[in-house]
């Protein structure tokens, strides 16, 4: 049994940057015009495409290890933030995630050293399925926090910019002007 | 176990539309109509405010109707074709920079990954090489011989109600920050092609209330929000009452006072709307530690000028009245407060556009210090924070940076006065003499190079509060940054639109971030004869 855990955790090592790679090139293939997030390093130059490989590459190591849910919360917070006020529906917002499953079988089954761990990605497996459900719980979360941004952007008086009906607004029929300069 | 392939989830994310065109991201962006759905546009400008604008002297704001952008027909009038290209036309003639913008773009893609929208998007007609396609296949298809003849080989195309729609969609993802025009070889400003789409958009009825609304408002009373006098100058007076509680300094505060050597003039959400309301509390603090004398004016009440958002005539009328009001008072020059756009037509479009200021205006001097402001020499408007750095510089105040001690600022350059304007260096000059340490956000997103707040150019409207969360997504990652590095609690800047909206921004993307104007940071640390403060553990803002 160890013998075998250490054949996954070595194809893993084997394979990691790789996965990593794919993973994160599949993630910004969701964007449309997605060349620069994919070349572009600089994470200021590149918010999306800088965020999503940080993102990535903390919770890839995670999930191997199984490190449970509150450990994958932050890198997901990272990524889910920005796909929950795109314009992805929420299957499509946390879809990349579950990739890393497929992603992992095809790499690991395209080298004959590491073919035969396909079978034994169970705990991965589950491991993925954990940060995918904690990655709709943080969706809503985001969601729930733009609603509220947006109310508390109308209750703060912003919103008189434009639209308010101040006291003296309402005091006046639409369209009168009064422009009284006494007292002034 | 049976497990769909990787090709097969592809599928699953990519059915249905797509980012925000709603089109599938497999045809020819010419071939891909724009789609409207809630969330996805700003609302149209109301049918009356258009009304009342149109039948100024002056203003030009036709087809005033009741439409909606996720209806199929938009309600054009019959000749909508025909306006829009001899409007095109039009500016053609009129404007040199447009003729120039249309023909010399290469299409090197300098710009294209320079813009909030894209960075935010992924949308390819967000970069502003693309952007200023849309208008650009118009002109070719339309205007040149090449085009007329070769149609979408020489990339042109007709003027259709598709591309009509499309410039709806994209002149308003755009918030003439011109980010992207210090990156192109050409110098090919895009914030003025959006302009040019905005005005003929207008020309046939196509606008957003957003702006409509604040320069009919403008039009009518002198402020965004319609404040007639009277309410104007008592909440000034309720401001005022606020610091000399705080300060236990008595302040003079004046409206309409001729002969006065100097006009304010700041945005009207500083008098009005958090946290703008404590940037005017530092106005009237430092203003009077300086002894100024300065009135207010309750029909100049509006630095702001969102007729830049429409069209040209409105920019200028509205300009006009600030100089108009100085004309009246009898006031030697206008000292401008923390704002935007006001900036950008004074600086960029005024001497142009509006001509010489009334003869009763001077080159500014600052009567503190006699520095002779000759950078507004024509204009004859200073900026609050070139006039502030100006005083610090003479030694002329006195701060007490512990007073600022629940302060970790960093600093956003707001777009118009960074970037159009070239207010950089002063606003750091001050923040060094009045906090004890303030941290930058990185290189590429500060001075010249800084991001747009994404809600800019009357995008600073709630029914879009995503589209604004994305296209501020550049900004934010920048300020989380710092806010993970250095423990930031406070984005200071010098715009009103900014100080609104960047609080919206923050607190999606990092809450617990104060948004502050500069002037508000200058008074928390301002030391004067014969205060008598209360404990003041939020500065200005400390509830008495």
């Amino acid at each position: 049994m160890s013998q075998q855990q250490f054949d996954l955790a070595e194809g893993f090592r084997k394979h990691q940057e790789e996965i990593l790679a794919r993973w994160v090139e599949y993630t910004l293939s969701t964007y449309e015009s997605s060349d620069f997030f994919k070349k572009e390093k600089n994470q200021f130059a590149n918010p999306i495409g800088g965020n999503v490989r940080i993102a990535l590459g903390e919770l890839l190591p995670l999930l191997i290890k199984g490190a449970g849910r509150s450990a994958y919360e932050p890198p997901l917070e990272r990524i889910i933030s920005i796909r929950a006020v795109q314009q992805f529906t929420p299957a499509q917002a946390v879809s990349p995630l579950n990739a890393i499953k497929h992603i992992t079988r095809e790499i690991l089954a395209a080298d004959p050293e590491s073919k035969h761990l396909n079978g034994e990605l169970y705990d991965f497996d589950f491991a993925v399925d954990i940060a995918l459900l904690a990655a709709f719980d943080i969706y809503m979360q985001f969601r729930e926090r733009i609603y509220s941004v947006r109310i508390r952007e109308i209750k703060s008086g912003s919103i008189v910019l434009t639209d308010s009906k101040c006291p003296s607004k309402l005091l006046k029929p639409e369209g009168e002007i009064p422009m009284v300069q006494a007292g002034i | 176990m049976s497990l769909p392939k990787l090709e097969e989830l592809s599928q699953s994310v990519w059915q249905g539309p797509s980012l925000s065109t709603g089109a599938i991201p497999t045809k020819e962006w010419m071939d891909t109509p724009v789609t409207f759905k809630p969330g996805g546009y700003a609302y149209p400008a109301k049918k009356e405010k258009l009304e009342y604008l149109d039948s100024q002297p002056g203003l030009n704001f036709p087809f005033a109707r009741i439409w909606s952008p996720e209806e199929d027909d938009w309600l054009l009038p019959d000749n909508w074709k025909d306006i829009i290209l001899k409007g095109l036309a039009e500016r053609l003639d009129k404007f040199r920079s447009l003729k120039i913008f249309m023909d010399c773009c290469v299409r090197c893609g300098a710009c294209a990954d320079k813009c909030h929208f894209f960075l935010g998007t992924g949308d390819p007609r967000n970069m502003p090489v693309m952007r200023a396609e849309l208008l650009r296949s118009v002109y070719r298809g339309e205007f040149t011989l090449a085009g007329k003849i070769l149609g979408r080989l020489a990339g042109g195309r007709k003027m259709t109600v598709g591309v009509l729609k499309e410039w709806f969609m994209y002149a308003y993802q755009c918030t003439e920050c011109r980010r992207c025009s210090i990156f192109c070889p050409y110098g090919i400003d895009t914030a003025e092609i959006t302009i040019i789409l905005r005005e003929l958009l207008y020309s046939v009825g196509i606008g957003i209330n957003w702006v409509i609304e604040p320069v009919s408002n403008s039009t009518k009373t002198g402020n965004h929000m319609g404040l007639q006098p009277l309410p104007f100058r008592d909440n000034i007076a309720f401001l005022a009452e606020d610091v000399e509680n705080l300060t236990g300094v008595k302040l003079d505060v004046s409206f309409n006072r001729k002969g006065a050597e100097i006009l304010f003039v700041t945005p009207s959400a500083d008098a009005f709307a958090e946290p703008g309301i404590y940037t005017c509390m530092g106005y009237l603090l430092l203003f009077n530690a300086l002894g100024l004398d300065y009135t207010w004016s309750t029909y100049a009440s509006e630095g702001g000028n969102f007729g830049l958002f429409t069209n040209n005539e409105a920019m200028k009328a509205l300009n006009g009245k600030m100089y108009a009001e100085a004309e009246r008072l009898g006031v030697k020059y206008i000292l401008g407060g923390e704002c935007g756009h006001m900036w950008r037509v004074v600086h960029q479009y005024m001497d142009t556009m509006n001509g010489k200021t009334p003869a009763n205006m001077e080159v500014p001097v600052s009567p503190i210090t006699g520095t002779v402001f000759n950078n507004a020499a024509s204009t004859k408007v200073v900026h609050i924070t070139e006039f502030t750095a100006d005083l610090i510089k003479h030694n002329k105040l006195n701060f007490d940076t512990s007073r600022n001690s629940h302060v970790r600022a960093t600093w956003h350059d707001s777009c118009n006065p960074a970037r159009a304007m070239g207010i950089i260096e002063e606003p750091r000059y001050v923040l060094d003499h009045v906090v004890d340490k303030w941290w930058e956000m990185p290189e590429n997103t500060i001075r010249e190079q800084t991001f747009c707040c994404g809600s800019g150019t009357g995008l600073n409207t709630d029914e879009i509060m995503e589209l604004r969360m994305r296209s501020g997504l550049p900004r934010a990652n920048a300020v989380k940054h710092v806010v993970d590095q250095h423990a930031v609690n406070t984005l200071a800047c010098i715009c009103a639109i900014d100080r609104a909206t960047l609080t919206s921004l923050v607190d999606y993307w990092t809450p617990g971030v104060t948004v502050c104007g500069l002037t508000e940071l200058v008074a928390n640390a301002l030391v004067q004869k014969g205060e008598n403060r209360v404990d003041m553990p939020e500065g200005l803002r400390t509830m008495v």
